[in-house]
């Protein structure tokens, strides 16, 4: 970990000196032990500034699509920064050559106060980047290859929820929707959403109400995950970021799984192509409900 | 007086009977935790309700301030005439286990809502049938700095009980501190019990030995931060803080003393109902305008006025900070911007070079206010 940090710091100098680039966004100490934030530096004096270590929690994924504007800016790159900057890319949210990517092999994060590892990436199938311009240290054997003991987890939490009764996962998600505080940090965060004005903001059309309770919940949340289906590139950053612990990713993978069964869907973020499940049409794909 | 640990549960059966009791509880298989109605611990989906858990996720502001208050129906009868029908949903509730912080920042939504010449009558409605029993802080956790602040984590003076645990576990000393306090002793007198010959009654000011004390671990230089913040306005460390700034409304949530609000309606055939519900400087839909112009329409603006109105305007205008040093936003900021960090940086900035805090270049205020926004929605 030590090893990636000094690479980080060293090549972020240097990006930074030779006026590759304007900015790099990596992490930073906090104030608590264990504790890092995500990191914007623009000096090269300032590169002795970046951590790296087991608790860099945050996915920095969504600022290549904040940080647009401020020229060609180096962002550090796991397996779930790589996707989401993939997704971003096919979405054309984001211009690839404005972009220097610093790649990051990746042993999984941990949670600050427990120690634990990070739920998201027990069920990693991509630790290591997807994409890059540089990889940090040893490029990593099968670095784009799936990893096959993370499919058993990635659904097991689904499989958990469809073994339930109707009435008990009625309950189940009516509990975890009414603890909603609606602080869209779930979609802040998401390198999925990055429409103009999401729907919650159109308040002229008013489809989203502003009173907080679990119908209002219960149709942002459900509206979100219909919205992000097909592209979810399975960060896990949503459910992280929750103040209110909501269980994202159950709903997010149900999508997910569904979608794998209808239209053989995979995964998300692999590559920079266009090529979600409902993005497009065939005429063998499943229409039951026609 | 002494509250004995085992009659606490006596004590708030024999009050619930009485009004709608709230007390700290975690909820079902999260971390986070809230204010939870007495009668539904353990039942629903609260579990271990604990007047030692610090801070509660959220804080106890909804029960003066709902996340959604029904203000008022309205519609037109089959005559064509309008109606309107006001909403009075106010009870009798007593809140029992508040911190210091969560006692100070009543007093804040008290100054905002019911002074100035401003009077909410649905705040107050509930204000005036809120007792509030604050309890001395057992544990601190590492993002509590409300003694850096001005508050003392032992002692709520506002509060109408103040309850300090006893060293030895077995209980609470009990101490009325208001008129209302006094009254609301008389229904606890059964479960009380006189102190021991020994011990004196003891001032809130100086308790007695044996009682737990707790100060903070984290501490933060806030010394004199209005002053410091008024030379800031213009200076680039917004700008800074807002790349990290997400500009989702989790700090403004869980804040005891966050407290604006819009106001908007949902509407059926011919009836509809009011409410107002809590809004977050944060949303850049805050402070759209009609015809979509928007004053604060940049991240750094809205970073700004969130940090500015805590530690700057609302002292200016009601003497006290807008802080109170709780850290939920310190613990739940999904990107750890931490105000703690601020406050310390902006005291550094000041000690560093007075004269750097006018500094303000051309370039940052014309980005804040010309509303050139990092991937505004």
């Amino acid at each position: 970990m030590t090893d990636i940090e000094e690479k980080l710091r060293e090549r972020a100098r240097q990006l930074l000196e030779s006026e590759e680039v304007t900015e790099v966004i990596a992490w930073g100490a906090g104030r608590f032990v264990n504790q890092t934030t995500p990191l914007f530096i623009s000096e090269p004096a300032q590169a002795d500034e970046i951590v790296f270590n087991d608790y860099c929690i945050n996915i920095l994924a969504k600022y290549a699509f904040t940080e647009q504007g401020a020229g060609r800016v180096a962002v550090a790159v796991r397996g779930c920064e790589a996707r989401g900057i993939n997704r971003m890319l096919a979405d054309n949210q984001i211009k690839r050559e404005q972009l220097f990517l610093l790649g990051i092999p990746c042993g999984g994060m941990k949670e600050r106060l427990s120690g634990e590892t990070l739920d998201r990436c027990k069920s990693c199938t991509h630790p290591n980047p997807v994409v890059y311009d540089e990889m940090l240290g040893e490029e990593p054997e099968g670095a784009f290859e799936t990893i096959v003991a993370s499919q058993t987890a990635r659904f097991a939490e689904v499989e958990a929820v469809e073994a339930m009764r109707r009435e008990q996962r009625r309950e189940h998600f009516d509990e975890a929707f009414s603890r909603c505080i609606r602080c869209y940090a779930c979609r802040e965060v998401c390198p999925v959403c990055t429409c103009r004005e999401c729907f919650v903001d159109q308040q002229r059309a008013g489809w989203q109400g502003k009173q907080n309770n679990l119908n209002e919940n219960r149709f942002y949340n459900l509206t979100r995950v219909f919205h992000i289906a097909d592209r979810c590139v399975e960060c896990g950053e949503c459910a992280r970021a929750c103040p209110m612990e909501l269980p994202l990713m159950e709903v997010n993978r149900k999508m997910i799984k569904d979608l794998n069964t209808l239209f053989a869907a995979g995964e998300e973020g692999l590559t920079s192509e266009l090529d979600n499940a409902l993005g497009r049409y065939d005429t063998g794909d499943v229409e039951e409900f026609m | 007086m002494l509250l004995k640990r085992e009659h606490l549960d006596e004590l708030l059966n024999s009050l619930s009977k009485r009004a709608r009791v709230y007390l700290p509880a975690r909820r079902d298989d999260t971390t986070t935790s809230c204010f939870a109605l007495y009668q539904q611990v353990g039942r629903q989906a609260f579990i271990d309700a604990s007047l030692s858990l610090v801070n509660t996720t959220m804080p106890p502001k909804d029960l003066l301030f709902p996340q959604t208050q029904k203000m008022y129906r309205y519609g037109v009868d089959a005559e064509g005439s309008a109606w309107i029908d006001p909403i009075h949903d106010a009870d009798a509730v007593v809140v029992f286990g508040l911190r210091s912080c969560d006692m100070r920042s009543i007093e804040c939504m008290d100054d905002v809502f019911l002074t100035k010449g401003y009077d909410d009558e649905f705040y107050g409605a509930r204000r005036a049938l809120l007792t509030t029993v604050a309890i001395g802080c057992t544990e601190v956790a590492e993002t509590c700095f409300c003694d850096s602040m001005g508050l003392d984590p032992n002692t709520a003076p506002a509060a109408d009980i103040q309850l300090n645990a006893l060293t030895d576990g077995s209980g609470w000393l009990v101490n009325a501190q208001t008129e209302r306090g006094r009254a609301a002793l008389a229904n606890w007198q059964e479960y009380l019990q006189q102190e021991g010959e020994k011990r004196e009654p003891s001032s809130p000011l100086e308790p007695a030995p044996s009682l737990v004390r707790s100060a903070c671990t984290l501490k933060v230089n806030a010394e004199g931060i209005k002053e410091k913040l008024d030379e800031l306005y213009e200076h680039p460390l917004w700008d800074e803080i807002a790349k990290k700034c997400i500009t989702c409304g989790t700090c403004t949530f869980v804040c005891p003393t966050c407290h604006c609000f819009d106001i908007s309606q949902e509407n059926r055939m011919k009836e509809g109902e009011r409410f107002r519900c809590w809004d977050s400087c944060m949303f850049s839909a805050y402070t759209e305008m009609a015809g979509h112009h928007n004053p604060r329409a940049s991240r750094a603006a809205r970073v700004r006025q969130r940090f500015m109105h805590k530690l700057c305007f609302f002292e200016e205008r009601y003497g006290k900070s807008l802080c109170v040093g709780c850290g939920r936003c310190v613990e739940k900021c999904p990107v750890a911007l931490d105000i703690t960090v601020l406050i310390d940086r902006i005291a550094a900035l000041s000690a560093a070079s007075p004269a750097a805090l006018a500094a303000s270049p051309a370039p940052s205020s014309a980005a804040i206010e010309g509303g050139v926004a990092h991937g505004a929605n």
